[in-house]
């Protein structure tokens, strides 16, 4: 075909501009998201330097004028009020459900791995493997925090050497629940992953003299963890979910400071419509992240969509 | 039969599970020989090849490399491995690393050598099989000969006593075979002691010493390349010799 003579239709300019406009929407909304997140956190633990603890950034009243002063936002002005009085809560309780999801994924990731690598290699430690993943997929994670919380009433027995890190100890059981159901579902999705990776790279490691565990290492694992990216952003996103379950054993996080104000407001509509806007703005950070990471680590000369 | 040899094969056998793979396999081969193993698909090559550097465990016979017996449970696998060199059929490049990455993985964390020594290494084995033109790709992004020669180069670098090649170039198409035997003619003229699988029968007219036909895991017959090509004795390695020239 010789030079583009034919003009291009409305439709096909709306569908070139359209993810274009809606990226630097995505990106201005999750810019102003995690903006106002970072300097709330920022601004409690420096006491209050940019606004009293506990004090919206912006005054409601500011707010409430602002939408006033719009024709069509005229009446919705005393829910922005009210949505910007939640804000310091909101941003609080927003804090421990991150801290929470961050430390789980990364400690369950490491436990994860070697449940993974067990399985598909393991002999006796497959069926530990095995064992472990099937109790823990198998059984309602809120029974498991219960478990630890009023069974084995772990929120005392923290060590002191963490005690303390957080305004209470319970967040360490919900994170210690969290990190032992997370790793069976991380092991899941990495195990395929690794059954996916070709037995001749296997082989290959050790006809050099590597051994099967430094094969595994240096081989296998570094393919497998690629591969698993996709997946594995399931259970992130999950988690990100899940940790709202932390509410039940009293951990003062997103879910349960949402559902508190609900209460004692009444207005479970407008703060249950802000909550899930939140987590769903969790949610599509970290999928955009990981799609980020997925691009970055891709091996070059490997189609995108490699099919296992 | 010199009693100084090489590779010493003898009396081999190997069963996967009740099914017989090989059948008192024995033949030797000295230093700098270069030995081509022929025989039908699942007549027990592979399995004889991997028996030698222990991807595969003969549950009988003997082999000794270099007067040490590789089959003793004493035998330090990954120190015999790291003495034989093997080329795979199906290349089995490391595809999350770069032809370079291939080749300096075993110096750097079976020798030991530094990241930078490593390095080194693989860029001159690279150069050695041709491609220091190649030492950033990835394996997808390299041809099927290119990939074959990383193979080979990735092999070299842990400077083995014994190459083995397992049909290296049976997965290529044909226009790309004459560049890895190209390479492999090349370490011959080296000196390398060659033990290889392989089809090409002009390659192992021009380089063999000795031909060993293997059918049903057992040796049928071996002798020099040209008595077996053009003098078959027995009317079996006749009729195979026959069936992949028809193929040429
Ligand atoms: N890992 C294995 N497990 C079970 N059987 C095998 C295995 N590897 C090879 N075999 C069998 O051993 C026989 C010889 O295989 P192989 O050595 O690969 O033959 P060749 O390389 O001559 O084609 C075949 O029947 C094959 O099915
Ligand atoms: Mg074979």
């Amino acid at each position: 075909m010789a030079g583009a003579t034919r003009p291009r239709t409305v439709g096909e300019r709306v569908a070139d501009a359209d993810p274009s406009a809606g990226r630097i929407l995505l990106v201005a909304a999750g810019a102003l998201f995690w903006g106002w997140l970072l300097v709330s956190w920022v601004n409690r633990w420096l006491g209050g330097a940019i606004a009293p603890v506990g004090e919206p950034l912006v005054a409601p009243e500011t707010v409430e004028g602002a939408f006033a002063a719009v024709p069509g936002l005229a009446a919705v002005a005393a829910d922005a009020a009210f949505v910007v009085e939640l804000t310091p809560v909101l941003a609080q309780g927003t804090w421990l459900t991150v801290v929470i999801t961050g430390v789980s994924l990364v400690c369950g990731f490491f436990i994860a791995v070697p449940l993974a690598v067990a399985r598909v290699y393991g002999r006796f430690s497959a069926w530990l493997s095995l064992g472990y993943t099937e109790l823990l997929r198998g059984t309602p994670l809120l029974a498991q925090l219960f478990v630890l919380y009023y069974g084995l009433n772990l929120a005392a027995s923290v060590p002191a050497a963490v005690s303390g890190v957080f305004p209470r100890d319970v967040v360490w059981v919900a994170i210690l629940g969290f990190t032992l159901n997370g790793a069976a579902y991380q092991a899941e999705y990495i195990r395929g992953a690794v059954e996916s990776v070709d037995d001749g790279q296997i082989t290959a490691g050790r006809a050099i003299g590597l051994s099967k565990l430094e094969s595994i290492y240096y081989v296998v694992l570094p393919q497998a963890l690629r591969y698993a990216i996709p997946s594995w952003t399931n259970e992130f996103v999950y988690l990100i979910k899940y940790s709202s379950l932390a509410g039940f054993i009293t951990v003062p996080e997103l879910y349960y400071r949402a559902d508190q104000v609900a209460t004692e407001t009444f207005r479970y509509t407008a703060v249950f419509l802000v909550l899930g806007a939140m987590y769903l703005a969790l949610v599509l950070t970290a999928s955009k992240f990981m799609e980020r990471v997925d691009d970055r680590v891709a091996i070059p000369g490997l189609g995108v969509d490699r099919e296992r | 039969m010199s009693d100084d040899a090489f590779l010493r094969v003898s009396e081999v056998s190997k069963w996967y599970g009740d099914e017989q793979v090989l059948d008192g396999v024995s033949f030797e081969m000295d230093r700098g020989d270069v030995t081509v193993l022929i025989g039908p698909s699942g007549s027990g090559k592979s399995t004889m090849l991997r028996c030698v550097n222990r991807l595969a465990e003969a549950q009988e016979g003997s082999i000794t490399l270099d007067g040490e017996e590789v089959l003793s449970p004493d035998t330090d696998v990954d120190e015999l491995r790291r003495d034989v060199g093997m080329v795979f059929q199906s290349f089995n490049l490391f595809a999350h690393l770069t032809a370079t990455g291939n080749v300096a993985l075993g110096p750097r964390r079976v020798l030991g050598l530094s990241e930078e020594e490593a390095r080194d290494r693989a860029a001159a084995q690279l150069e050695r099989v041709g491609l220091a033109d190649q030492l950033d790709s990835y394996p997808a992004e390299l041809s099927g000969g290119q990939q074959q020669r990383v193979g080979i180069a990735r092999a070299l670098a842990m400077e083995p006593k014994l190459m083995l090649f397992d049909e290296p170039t049976s997965a290529l198409d044909p226009e790309l075979i004459g560049e890895v035997l190209e390479v492999m003619r090349a370490l011959v003229d080296e000196g390398m002691t060659m033990l290889v699988v392989t089809h090409e029968m002009s390659f192992a007219r021009a380089v063999a010493d000795e031909v060993v036909f293997l059918d049903d895991g057992r040796v049928v017959e071996r002798g020099p390349p040209e008595q077996l090509f053009e003098r078959p004795e027995k009317e079996r390695t006749g009729r195979f010799l026959e069936r992949i020239a028809s193929h040429d």
